[in-house]
């Protein structure tokens, strides 16, 4: 629907679940004002400004969600998003090659903790900078409701293409796909048929009984929770922070022990997501007295199709993965149901999730705010993974910055590094609910349990929990 | 249905639609993931309006494996 805005006339939309999924946790003050994504893209190559200039100007040129804004109508307060036309914009640049990497950092999580004015303008800063050791790139910071994590590297990934293409003999990238247009598939399956089958889907699942919360650190937390609401079969746990202060911690796994994961993965044609889940799942099970009732939130990109994987903008839903497994399950039995469990969701994925886990609530009488899951997980299987090939030779480097503030009480992202393809586990906490001490437990027991898994695959979840 | 089913399968892969053959295999011929293909089996729910058993449709390894389910399913 056409919107004056300032004198000008633009087409907006509504957001979409996925858009307002983000937002609620902003609402819920879970993170304060602050919900960026920081991120720098370093090349160990002479830095050409001019070029460099050139390709972001290309680059958001062809991304129309970098030129993404909200607005929020006054009388109504709903908020819409529109598609600004591309202005060429001059791109600041920052010398810091004589600093420390760790000082630089420091300056960008710093730069990434600064809020966006959401129905401001402009909801990402782009700045051009040279690190220590010769690596020269540019520094990404993008507000989440414009952008999450998938279509953060595929519009970086097209700077760095477009760049190269400027310079060297490479191919210039395909163009991006429209994120309008994902907007309006988005509107049009509200009220389809498909949606109709989804919905029935997550209703089936309330007929289910209630899941059970297991947290990461052990019953502690759902043991005080029974105490104070004098309920002894209460089943909701309730897990969040009241400034949305948090940090991440990264685990590299190396190439050896990574490659172990995915040959197995190859071997039983399992996909390592499920591969990784059973390890946390197992994990919380054996902290929560083999608890056989198990419910992980499961992130979910939603960009399978070739349109979806280049159209930016924020597609990223969460469902609950619940599975119940008795400790005479095997391995591989585990792994396969939670595949089955995970390709549930996939099909189901486009439903509003802020719905379903609502309904859930609902359902069981929990309260506002309570949640079933203690843990959120996602593997990132879209990376950068593949640079190296293209960048014949140059060294790359890719970097998050960290804005101080955290979505989730516990968020934990498995992805390739995109220079040798070795694992990185990021754990994103907030530290109302997490210490590092918790985080190294944690990450310490996935890791045991996920090799004598792959080791024993005929082995019980029992036997794997008494080996670790 | 099967220019249909090659129609929904280069919105989700970059191939030839001339080089898709009943034969084809999801994963080691087209370069489908398992997220995918569970996202595609969704949208031929709709497209070939019929409903699917998760657990029968992965036993579908190929294109005409595919076929055959949905036209049982007719």
């Amino acid at each position: 629907m056409l919107k004056n805005i300032g004198g000008i006339e633009y087409d907006c939309y509504p957001l979409t679940s996925a858009q307002l999924l983000n937002l609620s946790l902003i609402k819920a003050g879970a993170s304060g004002e602050v919900e960026n994504i920081g991120v720098g893209d370093y090349l160990q190559i002479e830095l050409n400004i001019a070029a460099l200039r050139e390709a972001l100007n290309r680059a958001v040129e062809r991304c129309e969600s970098m030129r993404m804004r909200i607005w929020k109508d006054p009388e109504t307060g709903e908020l819409f998003q529109y598609i600004v036309p591309y202005q060429n914009e001059y791109f600041e640049y920052y010398d810091f090659s004589a600093w420390s990497e760790d000082k630089v950092t420091e300056v960008l999580n710093k730069w990434t903790s600064q809020p966006f004015d959401l129905c401001g303008g402009k909801l990402s800063r782009i700045v051009i900078v040279s690190l220590p050791d010769g690596y020269n790139g540019f520094y990404f910071n993008v507000h989440h409701a414009c952008m999450d994590s998938s279509s953060v590297i595929a519009f970086t990934r097209d700077v760095i293409e477009i760049y190269c293409s400027l310079l060297y003999d490479m191919p210039y990238p395909k163009p991006m796909a429209s994120y309008i247009e994902s907007v309006k598939r988005d509107m049009a399956y509200e009220g389809s048929k498909k949606q109709k089958r989804d919905e029935e889907y997550w209703k089936k699942q309330l007929e289910l009984s209630e899941p059970m919360y297991t947290d990461y650190t052990g019953p502690g937390r759902l043991m005080q929770l029974r105490r104070e609401n004098k309920n002894k079969k209460q089943r909701w746990g309730m897990l969040a922070s009241s400034d949305g202060n948090g940090n991440t911690i990264t685990y590299e796994l190396d190439v050896e022990s990574t490659m172990k994961i995915m040959e197995f993965a190859k071997e039983y044609d399992l996909p390592m997501s499920a591969i990784i889940l059973h390890a946390i799942r197992t994990v919380l099970a054996k902290f929560n007295n083999e608890e056989k009732d198990i419910t992980i939130s499961d992130l979910v990109s939603r960009r399978s199709t070739l349109n979806n994987k280049k159209c930016g903008g924020v597609r990223m839903h969460c469902f609950p993965l619940r599975t119940i497994m008795p400790m005479k399950t095997t391995v591989l039995e585990s792994i396969r149901m939670i595949k089955k469990a995970q390709d549930e969701i996939f099909i189901h994925s486009d439903y509003d999730p802020l719905k379903c886990f609502g309904d859930l609530s609902e359902k069981f009488g929990a309260a506002p705010g309570s949640t079933y899951a203690s843990v959120d997980f996602t593997y990132q299987p879209g990376t950068l993974a593949g640079m190296g090939d293209m960048l014949k030779g140059i060294n790359f480097k890719s970097r998050w910055y960290s804005s101080g503030k955290q979505p989730k009480p516990m968020y934990i992202t498995a992805m390739h590094r995109p220079n040798d393809g070795g694992l990185n586990f990021y754990f994103g906490y907030q530290t109302e609910c997490a210490t590092p001490e918790e985080i190294e437990f944690l990450y310490y027991f996935t890791g045991r349990v996920l090799f004598r898994s792959i080791e024993n695959p005929d082995k019980t979840l029992k036997e794997i929990i008494d080996m670790t | 249905m099967f220019e249909k089913m090659k129609e929904l399968i280069c919105q989700y892969v970059e191939v030839d639609p001339d080089s898709i053959t009943r034969d084809s295999k999801f994963i080691e011929d087209l370069g489908f993931n398992s997220y995918d293909i569970m996202c595609m089996l969704g949208d031929a729910e709709t497209e070939f309006d019929v409903e699917i058993d998760e657990e029968e449709i992965m036993k579908c390894k190929t294109v005409g494996d595919l076929l055959d389910y949905f036209g049982g399913q007719e």
